[in-house]
């Protein structure tokens, strides 16, 4: 396989932004993206546009404000996975021989609070009240809080880590930190998952310039390694979570998070001991939680223990979500896996001043979402 | 008791999606859950399908599943749900959980117990009920699990 780089990193904010369109601010990342590669835009050859809330050819409508032009350009959609699997069609493309240079553009526009559920879930889950993604979610974190004794304070500790990394993050939305006490006491939102533990819905755009090793010999400058991106749907019966009806009691197939990075360890010749810095799904806190034993960052049931050892944080063994994950970002969904991906460029570059890993070489991005949408990609420099 | 439970012949009955339940919708204390056993790999599927979601497997047959179950994990929804929700207005919080079937089949289900009772592990019986009338005039009957006496 023919190698693909990335060339150039670019991001919109994270956050709510009443008075500007989706066009706007997917523009905004775009352009950066192809401003920090040195290229222009009528030297790319093809272009994806990962969003899942945006009415048909968002891309195009976005693109085409930075010039007319005859480039095919594909929406793409796959949940929260949206990103990885844009950025895995370029990647496909330039492997092909067709093209040598392409766009990668996420970008979403959201409303605030509960998302439409009739995006995601039949009449009759909505009509009964099982409609909201975070009761999914909570229902995962309550069992492994029986099986395991995993805490309600340990949980709390993976967003007080996110919210204080996100201080130094200027792309974050809310960039606050708050007390161990503070997200304890904040509102119940499904228990056991509280407010300042989860993510909000919201506005944000990132996007990459992706090349062929050759081509970006030719454009110059400092190239970061796609070494894996992959996107698989979790097997039958292997994940619960939206909009998910039942989950099969006999069945033991192994979960998307493990499939797809082994898939990608695998494709990498990597393993996670190799892994510098995490860029992973925290749409709430637990969620973060149960990825550290899906990655392989510790056994089956103890990542309670890891997060108690603070070996999650910058500076420990396992530095997960430096840039605050979502919980302090916000999950505009189709912006969300790229601008991981971005975050992790930054720290390849070594340009994440207080956030910085020191030394990373080597950085994982992980999105899971509904219906076991999964993408991994991993970064080396 | 529903009062409309009585009177069968004024309204037509429909589930809440079709091949969800099994059994005569005018007799809802007979309804069970519909599920789908596959020949091939033995999984069992919620829902009358005709292929199973497992293995893709076409030789199938469509079962009552049990109406008795045991809960596997839960949460409690604080908020009235967004959209179409048919439940109590004004809203009232209550349980929703998987609840794990001797069948080999954990259902999602909303849960008919007081929610500072509800825990993993209790049992819990099925029960089929007059969610609401559609704009066809139909009574629309769809299922909850309730605490066992």
């Amino acid at each position: 396989m023919p190698e693909v780089v990335i060339v150039g990193a670019g991001i919109h904010p994270f956050g709510r932004f009443k008075d500007k369109s989706y066009e706007e601010i997917g523009a905004f990342a775009a352009k950066q993206a192809l401003n920090d590669a040195g290229v222009a835009w009528s030297d790319i050859q093809s272009a994806y546009c990962s969003r899942m809330y945006l009415p048909a050819t968002s891309g195009a409508r976005i693109l085409r404000r930075l010039g007319s032009t005859t480039i095919p350009i594909c929406d793409i959609e796959a949940a929260c996975a949206s990103g990885g699997a844009a950025l895995r069609q370029a990647i496909l493309a330039i492997n092909s021989g067709e093209i040598d240079l392409a766009l990668v553009l996420g970008v979403e526009k959201m409303p605030r609070g509960f998302m439409d559920p009739s995006m995601i879930y039949s009449p009759w889950q909505i009509q009964m009240g099982m409609s909201m993604n975070p009761a999914y979610w909570s229902m995962r974190a309550k069992r492994h809080m029986y099986e395991f004794g995993t805490t309600d304070l340990q949980i709390a500790k993976v967003a007080y880590k996110n919210h204080r990394n996100s201080v130094h993050n200027e792309n974050a939305m809310y960039r606050k930190p708050f007390s161990i006490e503070e997200i304890l006491s904040s509102p119940m939102v499904m228990d056991p998952i509280r407010l300042l533990e989860i993510c909000a819905a919201n506005d944000g755009a990132a996007a990459v310039v992706v090349a062929s090793k050759e081509r970006a010999r030719r454009i110059g400058g400092k190239h970061i390694n796609i070494a894996a991106c992959s996107q698989t749907l979790a097997q039958y019966s292997a994940d619960f979570r939206c909009p998910a009806d039942s989950l099969s009691a006999t069945a033991n197939n192994m979960g998307p998070t493990e499939f797809t990075s082994n898939q990608a360890f695998e494709r990498a010749g990597i393993g996670a001991d190799d892994v510098d810095c995490f860029e992973v799904q925290d749409t709430d806190a637990f969620c973060e939680v149960e990825i550290y034993e899906q990655l392989g960052l510790c056994p089956l049931g103890e990542a309670g223990r890891l997060i108690d050892e603070g070996q999650t944080e910058i500076g420990g063994r396992y530095p997960v979500n430096m840039s605050g994950g979502l919980i302090s970002k916000g999950e505009p969904v189709g912006a969300s896996h790229l601008g991981q991906v971005v975050e992790i460029v930054s720290q390849l570059r070594s340009q994440s001043g207080e956030r910085q890993v020191e030394g990373a070489k080597v950085g994982l991005a992980h999105v899971l979402g509904a219906g076991g949408n999964c993408a991994v990609t991993i970064l080396k420099v | 008791m529903d009062m409309v439970e009585n009177n069968p012949a004024e309204f037509q009955r429909v589930p809440v999606r079709d091949g969800l339940l099994a059994g005569d919708l005018r007799r809802l204390d007979g309804v069970r859950l519909a599920g789908t056993r596959c020949h091939s790999c033995g999984e069992v599927s919620l829902g009358q399908n005709q292929v199973c979601l497992n293995c893709g497997g076409d030789q199938v047959s469509h079962v009552s599943l049990s109406d008795r179950g045991m809960l596997w994990s839960y949460t409690i929804v604080r908020n009235r749900p967004p959209g179409d929700y048919k439940g109590p207005d004004p809203f009232k919080p209550f349980g929703i959980g998987l609840v794990e079937l001797p069948d080999g089949i954990r259902v999602m289900s909303p849960l008919d117990v007081e929610i500072s009772d509800v825990q993993i592990g209790m049992p819990l019986q099925f029960r089929a009920f007059v969610q609401h009338v559609d704009a066809e005039h139909h009574e629309v009957i769809a299922f909850k699990f309730t605490g066992v006496a």
